[in-house]
């Protein structure tokens, strides 16, 4: 057990490490997360509504945060497709460590990278947004903790589906549209309910990207309040991706 | 008779793209749900809670302007990702195969540059269909006329593809510069938001006046919407044709002096 915890902590410590080298593929995910604050919603701030939201750009910078964590945590899936690719995994499925802690090492990696990843965007929402106290630090914490395992499991599982660049891509894509597109980053719950049935609006409040960006404004002092539940859900939503993405990641890893 | 085995040449290369596009159905299938998701759930949360402030921009429908700009993004996006196609055919030796037909050098370019245009046009007709009955159609010349400058965008923005990835020849270097073309550019020009609103921001609205993007949502808005869009515009109709034909004849000569030029010499990383 003992020796299988350490395997998972050196794979988890080479992903760390590997992370660094990618340095020109950071600065270029950070850039596009800032985008989306200094000009996509400084420039939409003009021609929001401000009875739904009154400062768009504080509005984002809290959502900008969970898409950082997604896009950090998916650097770790774009990896581990190109090893599957390029056969890498051959040789990681060789080496004497069993296959979970193979699984528990590169989710580690995966979400220590976002943790790491996602601080440059905490420091913009303190000057931006404002200074969490003690239980909104905790809890801010403990959504990007969960946030960044349940994203990177689901980065490695989609990543390792298939050997094909372009398709890998897409999905990585198309995961991330539905993720936030069905989430409350870009626009509030009452906008949702102007366009969509109740019910619909209703469910998008519920997925974990949007459960993460409630918590993230109230952790803040954007929004006054957070859904009692939120932290619960985020949890229940995390146990679950990480076990499903966990069974599907041993499954494609080993061409079963 | 050189001139005919060229233009043979061409036509090989132009069907070698279109046969690759059709053999990836599920990817363009998948690409059709994604637009589908974002004009329907993504456009229609952003058009409830647009208002436009100020007279120039009164009357005008956000769901609409929005419609033709979210067509545009996905056809950069769609032309941006010949650049994974083409970083893919290095890795397996397709591109020295390429260079070791007995076509020209220059012919070659031109073809693969036409040839992803085209690809990149029919594989976003389905987009294009879905923006038109969304929008309730349009005259019959703004379609032809929107469809025209499609295709001559996207051989300007493959062109621009084939310059860079053979320039770069790096796998991850085409990952990450692509990935950040595509986010940049986009924000960076009218897609989701006219030029009087980028006005108030100097360096955005003159990175939007110079973006080929912008010239090319806002000469669609303007082909079927003139007189709500002629005053937000970038530039006059006439002039955004030119632009667009000007930045596809630029970016395919681009394309084949470094396909002439640089291209041999020094692997693929």
């Amino acid at each position: 057990m003992m020796e299988a915890a350490r395997a998972a902590l050196f794979f988890a410590y080479r992903d760390l490490l590997r992370f660094w080298k990618f340095k020109h593929w950071l600065a270029s995910q950070i850039v596009m997360n800032l985008a989306d604050v200094v000009i996509f919603a400084l420039v939409f701030s003009n021609i929001v509504n401000r009875q739904y939201i009154p400062d768009y750009v504080k509005f984002m910078a809290t959502g900008v945060l969970a898409a950082s964590i997604f896009a950090s945590s998916f650097s770790i899936g774009r990896e581990v497709g190109a090893e599957i690719r390029r056969e890498v995994s051959h040789y990681l499925l060789a080496l004497p460590a069993p296959r979970y802690a193979l699984i528990a090492g590169r989710v580690l990696g995966g979400t220590l990278r976002g943790l790491v990843y996602q601080l440059a965007f905490i420091a913009l929402n303190v000057v931006l947004v404002g200074v969490p106290n003690l239980s909104q630090a905790l809890a801010i914490a403990y959504t990007s903790l969960l946030l960044s395992a349940a994203m990177s499991a689901l980065a490695i599982a989609i990543s390792t589906s298939t050997r094909d660049f372009n398709l890998q891509a897409t999905f990585r894509a198309l995961t991330y549209y539905t993720l936030f597109f069905f989430s409350s980053v870009f626009y509030p719950k009452e906008v949702l309910a102007l366009r969509f049935p109740q019910p619909v609006a209703e469910a998008v409040v519920h997925t974990p990207v949007s459960l993460a960006a409630e918590v993230y404004r109230w952790g803040f002092g954007y929004s006054s309040s957070v859904s009692p539940t939120a932290l619960f859900e985020i949890t229940a939503w995390a146990v679950a991706l990480l076990a499903v993405a966990s069974l599907l990641y041993a499954r494609n890893v080993s061409g079963k | 008779m050189s001139l005919r085995r060229d233009l043979e040449a061409l036509l090989l290369l132009v069907r070698w793209d279109l046969t690759r596009m059709w053999r990836r159905k599920v990817f363009v299938v998948m690409r059709v749900v994604w637009f589908a998701v974002q004009v329907t759930v993504f456009g229609l949360a952003l058009a409830a809670m647009v208002r436009f402030r100020g007279a120039v921009a009164q009357g005008i429908d956000y769901y609409h302007f929005y419609l033709l700009g979210v067509y545009t993004s996905m056809l950069f996006s769609i032309s941006v990702s010949n650049a994974y196609e083409v970083a893919e055919e290095f890795e397996e030796g397709i591109i020295e195969y390429h260079l070791s037909l007995p076509i020209k050098r220059s012919v070659l370019t031109v073809g693969r540059s036409i040839g992803g245009g085209l690809a990149a046009f029919f594989f976003t007709l389905p987009m294009y269909a879905m923006v038109l009955a969304l929008m309730g159609g349009g005259p019959p010349l703004a379609m032809a006329a929107s469809l025209g400058a499609a295709l001559v965008f996207s051989v300007g923005v493959v062109g621009l593809v084939l310059s860079v990835v053979l320039s770069v020849k790096s796998g991850d270097a085409t990952d990450i510069l692509f990935g950040l073309i595509d986010a940049i550019i986009i924000r960076l020009s009218t897609v989701f938001y006219p030029s009087v609103v980028l006005a108030r921001y100097a360096p955005y609205y003159y990175a939007a006046l110079a973006n080929p993007i912008s010239h090319f949502v806002d000469f669609a808005r303007t082909l079927f919407f003139f007189e709500e869009y002629r005053a937000l515009a970038v530039a006059d109709p006439l002039l955004m044709l030119s632009y667009l034909l000007g930045f596809a004849a630029g970016l395919v000569s681009a394309a084949v002096y470094v396909v002439e030029r640089k291209l041999e010499g020094g692997g693929w990383r």
